[in-house]
């Protein structure tokens, strides 16, 4: 993937675009928001990671103008502000996600990969196959190797959005947002308890792994 | 209806109008008033003064006989409905254009009708006499009272047709005006409203008309409200300049530990440092995190954004969220979801927070194995929700100063949190409204927060706001 990363902080910068790196895409970084606008809309990139706080102009002005331009060029806001209204202020510029400060790799890669690929998911798909297992998202049915498997109404929610981004890291906080619908993170194991109660179902009864844990990042499902 | 017309009447402008023309009203009567009393007098005296006139010629009969013989001969050219010619002779016969007898002498208002004389059809009505003694009999004189009815027919008429009309047109012209002023207080009122609300954009709308108190004032409301609008800004670009300092450091230390535990051949010990480190670190993120949020809603977080949220449902969810944590202390979260649903205006990520923030302190400051009760009850119309726990409590004195930032118990020093929980809790329930109390729960801590009727309920309640 083409990725630009305007961050006006060295250390910052450079540390999201090193790793981003090591995981097999193409960089640039961008330290001034003038300059991101001006390569933004230049060149193509799969994904935008902007800092909302930007010498020269800053990451909302610099998305509303991208906006403007129909540049629909997925973007992920990275700040340091992280109340209620700051959130929906950047949602409303038109970024895609927002991240807030101090943040950890992980989720920041799982975000991005998200966003990247986030078009080609079909909504209107019925059966979700991963694998052996399959979803029947008409009858609720979840089998695998023709062996019915019974889910509570939130371990089915979890699968079924684990199984649509197939082979793409979920993060604790993304599944929070996804499936509890929260956008801040108690200070809870949720999401690690209904991993392992589905893992009880899924996997442990059969051969192979089907929902893989990413260390510091969340969790996958890979067949 | 009375309902619709009571704040109405609590109008300055249209109870300074209804005075005003009422005023008005009651000096054009009693003006009136003395003006007809006036008139009236002048003609009773008039008539009085003919009948004292008339008596005088006919005094100067020399006999009862000639007396007679004048009162005939005047009665044949007198019209009774104007004027009765009545003599009473001393041995008992009448002469005269109609029958009147007097009880005595004097001047008496009488009222004739044609009931009572048959044979003199035109006479009707009130009539002043005057009676005298004359020659040994009875003399009485009559005069129709018509100029006074027809005195009291034009005033009756001048009071219709002026008085009323100009009433009503003063009514009209000054509930036009009412309105108008009434419309445009309204609209500073909306204005103060959003403004109170959060809504620092909020304006007053151009007013028309020429610049009176009231477009004064909305003006002044407006400068009022873009300096706060400006200090609003200004406070906000602060705190997130003070957020972006203190973050950009932090992001360094987070990264930089992540470096330092994906080093190679690092020893052993080294590595928990690190690791001890990074949850310190996270635990700064938060304490910063949770004293930013308060500052931005206490700097006035617009509650425009409110939507309705199910409260019965976000208790669920975070009764759901918290289960594994509390089970694994070796308590239980119980829920008791309300009966049917209730639903409160708000927002529902600081909602979910409030909840997440007390569950977290109940599960926090108890020992393990305390349960723990979360409930959503409907009271009164009202929704309520509330935390409650079997532990240690809070001593009655020290409930107040949990609610400051950064307050912590002595008793709970060595625990984790933040100490802002509570306040945090406390900025919310403010935020919306709700009134939130720490009550014992014998034993143990009951958080309770009471929100607000829903606004159609206050409505038709009795309020004792006066918007």
């Amino acid at each position: 993937m083409k990725i630009l990363v305007i961050e006006d902080d060295r250390t910052t910068g450079s540390y999201v675009a090193e790793g981003l790196r090591e995981e097999g895409h193409v960089v640039d970084l961008v330290e001034d928001g003038r300059d991101g606008l001006i390569r933004a809309s230049a060149t193509p990139y799969d994904v935008l990671v902007v800092d909302r706080m930007l010498p020269g102009l800053d990451g909302l002005a610099l998305v509303k103008t991208l906006r403007g331009a129909l540049n629909q060029t997925p973007v992920l806001f990275l700040t340091s502000l992280g109340g209620v209204d700051d959130r929906i202020e950047g949602l409303r510029a038109g970024g895609d996600d927002y991240l807030v400060k101090p943040f950890a790799f992980g989720e920041l890669s799982a975000r991005i990969a998200a966003l990247a690929r986030r078009p080609q998911v079909a909504q209107e798909q019925t059966v979700l196959k991963a694998g052996d297992l399959t979803m029947d998202l008409l009858r609720r049915k979840v089998t695998r190797a023709g062996q019915e498997i019974d889910l509570l109404p939130r371990e089915f929610t979890l699968l079924e959005h684990l199984l649509r981004r197939k082979g793409r890291v979920q993060t604790r906080t993304m599944l929070l947002e996804a499936v509890w619908d929260i956008s801040f993170d108690p200070q809870t194991n949720v999401v690690e308890t209904h991993i392992s109660r589905l893992r009880a179902k899924v996997d442990k009864p059969f051969a192979t792994e089907l929902i893989h844990t990413v260390r510091g990042a969340g969790y996958r499902i890979e067949a | 209806m009375s309902a619709r017309i009571a704040p109405t009447l609590r109008s300055m402008p249209l109870r300074l109008t209804l005075a005003l023309v009422a005023l008005f009203a009651l000096v054009f009567l009693v003006t009136f008033s003395a003006t007809y009393a006036i008139s009236r007098n002048a003609i009773e005296r008039s008539l009085n003064d003919s009948l004292v006139q008339e008596m005088a010629g006919f005094r100067a009969a020399p006999s009862a006989a000639a007396l007679a013989a004048l009162v005939r001969s005047q009665s044949t050219v007198t019209f009774p409905e104007r004027k009765i010619l009545s003599y009473l002779t001393p041995d008992g016969l009448i002469a005269g254009n109609a029958a009147l007898l007097a009880e005595g002498e004097g001047f008496r208002v009488v009222v004739l009708d044609k009931a009572r004389n048959p044979d003199a059809a035109a006479i009707d009505g009130e009539y002043y006499t005057l009676s005298e003694r004359l020659q040994g009999g009875l003399m009485t004189i009559a005069l129709s009272a018509a100029p006074i009815a027809r005195l009291h027919e034009t005033f009756v008429r001048v009071l219709i047709f002026a008085l009323l009309p100009a009433t009503a047109i003063a009514l009209g012209a000054g509930l036009l005006l009412a309105g108008r002023s009434a419309r445009r207080l309204a609209e500073i009122e909306a204005t103060l409203d959003r403004l109170t609300a959060g809504d620092l954009a909020a304006r007053v709308p151009a007013l028309r008309g020429r610049a009176d108190e009231l477009s004064r004032i909305g003006a002044r409301i407006d400068r009022m409200a873009v300096a706060q609008e400006q200090q609003m800004s200004a406070l906000r670009r602060v705190s997130a300049d003070i957020a972006h300092d203190l973050k950009t450091p932090l992001q360094r230390v987070v990264v930089l530990l992540n470096r330092l535990r994906e080093t190679r051949g690092l020893p052993a010990a080294a590595g928990d440092l690190a690791e001890q480190t990074s949850a310190e670190a996270e635990r700064i993120v938060a304490i910063f995190q949770a004293l930013l949020q308060i500052a931005q809603i206490e700097g006035g977080s617009p509650r425009a954004r409110f939507v309705e949220v199910d409260l019965g449902l976000l208790g669920a969810t975070f009764a759901e969220v918290y289960a594994p944590t509390a089970e694994e202390a070796g308590g239980a979260l119980h829920f008791t979801p309300p009966e049917g649903q209730i639903t409160v205006e708000g927002d529902k990520t600081l909602l979910g927070q409030v909840i997440a923030n007390l569950v977290e302190n109940a599960l926090r400051h108890t020992p393990p194995g305390t349960p723990v009760t979360l409930a959503v009850t409907r009271e009164g119309g009202r929704a309520v929700l509330s935390v409650a726990d079997a532990g240690p409590g809070i001593p009655e004195a020290e409930r107040g100063n949990v609610l400051r930032r950064l307050y912590r118990l002595e008793s709970s020093r060595t625990t984790q949190g933040s100490g802002l929980g509570l306040s945090l809790v406390a900025v919310i329930a403010d935020l919306h409204g709700a009134e939130l109390t720490l009550a014992d729960n014998g034993p143990g801590l009951r958080v309770t927060l009471r929100f607000p009727p829903p606004r159609s309920a206050r409505s038709s309640a009795p309020s004792d706001r006066s918007t």
